[in-house]
């Protein structure tokens, strides 16, 4: 790019490609999702068979696979950083709402080691994933993960009626609908933005 | 010709600068260079200009013992950068 005087057209149309390259460059989200939403996934449905299925005692050694995704997330983020040639508003906001939640469902546990497991806490979480994937939806301006939100707020209302060893299907329903399928259409458009 | 538009900013690649900057936190000068497919030469001339104007607050540091230049638009180049916007608009609506 050369330094020449513009006329008002050829600036506007320079200002619109220039956001447009910003805007093609944010960050991959959809890994993180992806992550988190299968731990979850499988950490919901593996302690359902564990519990009622297969009636295994310490069914909740499944949630195990958490520090894991835990490590994958620092590991990937320290990554990112590295090679990060550029900050965005909503690269930043995404980040800083998802350690938000983080903490939130951290303190939620901790609430309820001491309340006991056996009160009724999946409506809680569905709720919060509702919260962050709506959120997020809005950042990325991206509808399925609004729309995921929504219906995850649907089945945590929804969870309250069903008996409490079925409510962590519920959970699992939530994060397929709200993290998974969004995860896998959010990488595709990101792939088709780049491409 | 165009004598209301700000000078500093309408130049092809500071305007194409500050159209980078306006839409992130902060960048690094070889995002910009990439971006804007300019040389460094003359992307440091540019970057120098809008700082000396106030429109960018530029920081060197390390990262990883490599050298880093971090651009980042100020108070005063959103500001200039928006009445550049409507000033652009209110020629094309005479036009």
């Amino acid at each position: 790019m050369r330094d020449e005087q513009l006329s008002p057209e050829q600036s506007l149309q320079l200002i619109q490609s220039m956001i447009n390259k910003t805007r093609q460059d944010m960050s991959d989200d959809a890994i993180y999702f992806l992550v988190w939403g299968w731990i979850t996934f499988i950490g919901c449905t593996g302690q359902f068979i564990l519990k009622n299925l297969v009636h295994v005692e310490q069914h909740y050694l499944v949630w195990w696979l958490v520090p894991v995704g835990i490590v994958f997330t620092i590991w990937q983020g320290r990554k990112e950083r590295k090679n990060q040639k550029v900050s965005t508003y909503v690269g930043e906001s995404m980040k800083h709402l998802w350690i938000g939640m983080g903490i939130s469902f951290f303190v939620l546990s901790m609430i309820l080691t001491k309340l006991g497991w056996g009160s009724p806490v999946y409506p809680f979480f569905i709720m919060m994933y509702g919260l962050g994937t709506f959120i997020s939806g809005n950042f990325l301006r991206f509808r399925p993960l609004v729309i995921g939100g929504v219906l995850a707020w649907a089945l945590a209302i929804g969870s309250v009626f069903v008996p409490y060893d079925y409510q962590i299907l519920f959970a699992a329903a939530a994060i397929l609908i709200s993290y998974i399928i969004p995860a896998y259409l959010l990488r595709q458009r990101n792939k088709s933005v780049h491409s | 010709m165009f004598k209301d538009l700000d000078p500093i900013l309408h130049s092809q690649l500071r305007l194409a600068v500050m159209s980078l900057l306006i839409s992130v936190k902060e960048a690094e000068f070889t995002f910009i260079r990439e971006k804007t497919n300019s040389t460094a030469g003359n992307l440091s001339v540019q970057i120098q200009k809008l700082k000396d104007a106030g429109y960018i607050d530029v920081t060197k540091q390390f990262k990883d013992n490599y050298p880093q230049t971090i651009c980042k638009i100020t108070r005063e180049g959103v500001a200039a950068f928006e009445n550049y916007v409507i000033s652009l608009q209110s020629y094309l609506k005479k036009d």
